[in-house]
């Protein structure tokens, strides 16, 4: 048991051994390894309605808009993990009506004509948004994650957060970037 | 001073501060314990939380690797003071994070992962291990390290305080029990006083005071009264002390007052045994030397009274007659004063021999004769059938008889006498009985009573009509109690008087005895008038005037005799000579009786020679043991010396003639025989045999 899990956590961490890429294509690989402990991670700290899911087992589906830029990685990462008795099943998006069925959307950078359009459109749902996308989380969006200085960092736009009816633990707030969005202030004040 | 010796004050101060301070140090020790155990433990759940609090907290960090923001979470622990190190690992092992108070690099800090979970005191560390998860997925682990300063700091100012907390209940212990140890000790030290005071003064009118009802006052109470009874008891064995003193004092005075009187009476008694001894040598002496002119006296008295009678000058005759009775008075009085000396002196001595009790009494009769037909009296005698021999000192039974029946003579006037012998059995004993009978004056019951003492007849006046020395029945007695027989008297004034002694027929030498010898009392009388020719006989004395008596008489005898005055001259003469008889006188000049004696008896040609002693010494036993055949005692019993030489006159002829036996004329009943007897032995002409031989 105990083995199994040292396995387990020695994949896991495989990749965040190498936070600074050697090569080109490594450097892309590396990166996108981490993001997806990250994405990982935001699921365990975040909590969604109950209402989110059909059944208490019903799998947290992860909505990859754009060009994924995982390829596999993110789909080997999650593999086989659980939160909360819950299955990660990574979807591909075609439409935007696949939208509705998400929990979690990763807006990739190929998306930054259409951002605008993507947040409004999964406004007011129970819906994780991540993207990578420079004021990404200023314009709408809940988690944005940064490259800076060869290490990922995320921002969290917390009114964001709670029109999605999301729970964001303290301790991932705790190592976040708070951001606000900007018309969100001038909405309150109205 | 070791602890049993200290004083009681001490002790029960010591015993209140020792328990007091023990029973507080082992409540505060427990209560320390207990506190120490139960913080410890509160110091352990503390960190454990710490643990877990910042494994929750670090939990995000951990996971997205974010290391400054774990950093920042475990300096929240500087706020905790006693959390020297806090480390956060990766699941591989690598340090992730850490925090440490003072220095990094400690020596003893090498955790690894392969340690256990939960708590554990390392040393006086306390270290905790915690893993960190999210949602059940294992990102790492906590190691958090205390040196539990809080503990430690609690510990020492708790023992501190404790110390301090001790020391001052011990003063305060101390002071109360200075005070109130004085409930028990007071008493006490206060007995111990009065006791030291009692037993230092002597003076028991002390009394201790009694403080409480308590042990110690009964203490007190009994301490009191022991004093009490001592005194009394002191006073009583003063008063007894001195009592005793006094008495002890009147004892010591009539102690010596006794003692006064014993030695006055002691110095007495040898003042008069001395003069008693005195008076039985100077009685002893006197009557030896009054016997040597006696010894003349009579003996020229008797050859003239024959030279007269031959001569017919009656008057002359009878004067002498006269001359040698009051002679032969005297002897007997000198004789009596002797035994009786002797007696005194414990002297006597006894010579047993076996005899014919006939033959003995025939002799008493025939030497008293004369006395018997003085008075007109008639004599019987009679023996019983049983009566024959008899062993004995014959002398001293005889004079008995001689005593008793000359008694009878002098009180008897125209009477009768009788002399009874017969045997009677008493204690396997045979007993012979003499019984001496007269029809005289008697004796009255007053006089019997003086009957037997020296010089007291039984009245005074009787001396002046009977004469008498007085001594006879006196030294009957004396001789008949020495020996343990029996003499009894049986009289009525007036009455006559019946004198019986008894005497054991067989006497044994149960006291002093000096040598037996074996006398042969054969009977005799008849064969004097045996002639065989004429026989030597040799005399050995150096008194001239003995030599010549004894010449003279034994001439009538019809025997030549030799006279020679030194023994050397004798034994010479004895020699040549070869007597039939010799006899020996002792005290001599140069050469003395025994040692001629001795000469004799060792000559084997003059050994068989009879040797008859005369002589004045007393000592037969030394005679008859240098072989002597007889032993006479000067003045010599001339009648008795007559007898002594016819016996071994015949014992010579029988020899000389082969003939066994000769004819004896036994003495008998018949008063016939006893007349013709009484002739026989009045040729003698012997009239006082009084025992000396």
């Amino acid at each position: 048991m105990r083995l199994l899990r040292l396995i387990t956590l020695a994949i896991m961490i495989l990749p965040s051994s190498g936070f600074e890429a050697h090569g080109q294509d490594s450097s892309i690989s590396a990166e996108y390894l981490i993001k997806a402990g990250f994405i990982y991670n935001f699921a365990n700290l975040v909590q969604w309605p109950t209402n989110a899911f059909a059944q208490l087992d019903s799998p947290i589906v992860i909505g990859i808009l754009g060009e994924d830029p995982f390829g596999t990685v993110l789909d080997r990462v999650l593999a086989g993990k659980r939160v909360n008795g819950r299955a990660f099943l990574v979807k591909r998006l075609k439409s935007a009506v696949d939208l509705k069925e998400c929990h979690i959307l990763f807006v990739s950078s190929s998306e930054i004509a259409h951002l605008a359009e993507a947040i409004h459109f999964v406004k007011g749902m129970p819906i994780l948004t991540i993207g990578e996308i420079p004021g990404f989380a200023k314009r709408g969006g809940i988690i944005n994650l940064v490259l800076e200085d060869n290490k990922v960092h995320f921002e969290v736009n917390v009114e964001a957060a709670k029109e999605a009816d999301l729970t964001i633990s303290s301790r991932l707030l705790a190592l976040a970037r708070i951001v606000q969005d900007p018309g969100a202030d001038g909405k309150k004040a109205q | 001073m070791s602890l049993q010796n200290l004083s009681i004050r001490r002790k029960l101060i010591l015993i209140t501060m020792l328990t007091s301070s023990m029973a507080l140090l082992l409540s505060s020790a427990s209560f320390l314990i207990y506190d120490l155990v139960s913080f410890r433990h509160l110091l352990t759940q503390d960190l454990t939380t710490q643990a877990e609090i910042i494994g929750y907290n670090s939990a995000a960090a951990m996971a997205f690797k974010d290391e400054p923001a774990a950093t920042a979470t475990l300096s929240a622990l500087m706020v905790k003071g006693d959390v020297v190190a806090a480390v956060l690992y990766s699941p591989d092992g690598k340090m992730f994070a850490e925090y440490f108070r003072n220095d990094k690099t400690l020596p003893a800090f090498v955790p690894s992962r392969s340690q256990e979970k939960g708590y554990r005191f390392e040393g006086r560390y306390l270290e905790v291990w915690h893993d960190v998860t999210l949602n059940g997925e294992l990102l790492g682990t906590l190691f958090l390290q205390s040196d539990m300063r809080q503990w430690s700091t609690r510990a020492k100012r708790y023992a501190s305080i404790c110390f301090v907390f001790v020391l001052i209940s011990g003063f305060f212990a101390f002071l109360v029990s200075s005070k109130l140890q004085k409930v028990i000790s007071g008493p006490i030290m206060h007995l111990e006083d009065t006791m030291r005071t009692v037993s230092a003064n002597k003076n028991y009118e002390v009394r201790a005071v009694k403080s409480y009802a308590d042990e110690i006052g009964s203490l007190i109470d009994g301490f009191n009264t022991m004093l009490s009874d001592i005194q009394q008891r002191d006073t009583a064995l003063r008063g007894a002390n001195d009592e005793l003193k006094t008495r002890t004092q009147e004892l010591e005075e009539e102690i010596s007052h006794r003692k006064q009187a014993q030695e006055d009476l002691l110095k007495a008694k040898d003042v008069a045994e001395e003069a008693s001894r005195a008076k039985s040598t100077f009685l002893a002496n006197m009557s030896h030397e009054l016997r040597t002119p006696l010894n003349a006296i009579i003996g020229y008295s008797e050859m003239l009274e024959e030279e007269a009678q031959d001569s017919a000058a009656l008057e002359t005759v009878q004067d002498l007659q006269k001359i040698k009775s009051a002679g032969k008075h005297l002897l007997a009085l000198i004789n009596d004063v002797l035994d009786l000396s002797k007696i005194e002196a414990g002297k006597m001595s006894l010579h047993l021999e076996t005899f014919e009790v006939s033959g003995m009494i025939e002799e008493v009769v025939t030497t008293l004769q004369p006395a018997i037909g003085k008075n007109s009296n008639t004599l019987r005698v009679r023996l019983a059938d049983e009566v024959g021999t008899m062993r004995a000192d014959i002398t001293k039974v005889r004079q008995i008889l001689f005593n008793l029946l000359s008694n009878a003579c002098k009180f008897t006037d125209h009477g009768r006498f009788s002399v009874d012998v017969d045997q009677s059995t008493e204690a396997g004993l045979d007993w012979l009985r003499f019984r001496v009978t007269d029809t005289g004056i008697g004796i009255s019951a007053k006089q019997k009573e003086n009957l037997f003492q020296e010089f007291a007849q039984a009245d005074t006046s009787i001396a002046r009509k009977y004469g008498g020395t007085g001594l006879g029945l006196a030294i009957t007695h004396r001789f008949v109690h020495l020996m343990k027989w029996r003499i009894g008297v049986e009289s009525q004034l007036g009455g006559g008087s019946t004198f019986t002694v008894h005497v054991p027929a067989q006497a044994t030498l149960e006291r002093v005895g000096p040598i037996q010898a074996e006398g042969n009392s054969e009977a005799f009388d008849a064969m004097s008038q045996i002639k065989i020719g004429r026989d030597t006989i040799l005399v050995i004395d150096d008194d001239a005037a003995v030599r010549e008596l004894m010449s003279r008489f034994l001439g009538k005898l019809d025997f030549n005799v030799l006279t020679v005055a030194s023994g050397e001259e004798g034994l010479r003469l004895a020699k040549q000579v070869r007597p039939v008889l010799i006899t020996l006188d002792v005290v001599m000049p140069a050469c003395d009786g025994w040692s001629v004696l001795s000469k004799l008896k060792a000559d084997s040609e003059l050994s068989k020679i009879p040797v008859i002693m005369v002589t004045i010494v007393d000592n037969e036993a030394r005679g008859f043991a240098l072989g002597a055949s007889n032993y006479l005692i000067k003045p010599v019993d001339r009648e008795r010396l007559a007898v002594l030489i016819e016996k071994h006159r015949i014992t010579r002829f029988a020899s000389i003639t082969g003939t066994n036996a000769v004819p004896v004329s036994r003495l008998s009943h018949d008063p016939k025989h006893r007349e013709v007897d009484a002739e026989a032995t009045e040729r003698f002409n012997v009239e006082n045999l009084t025992s000396r031989r």
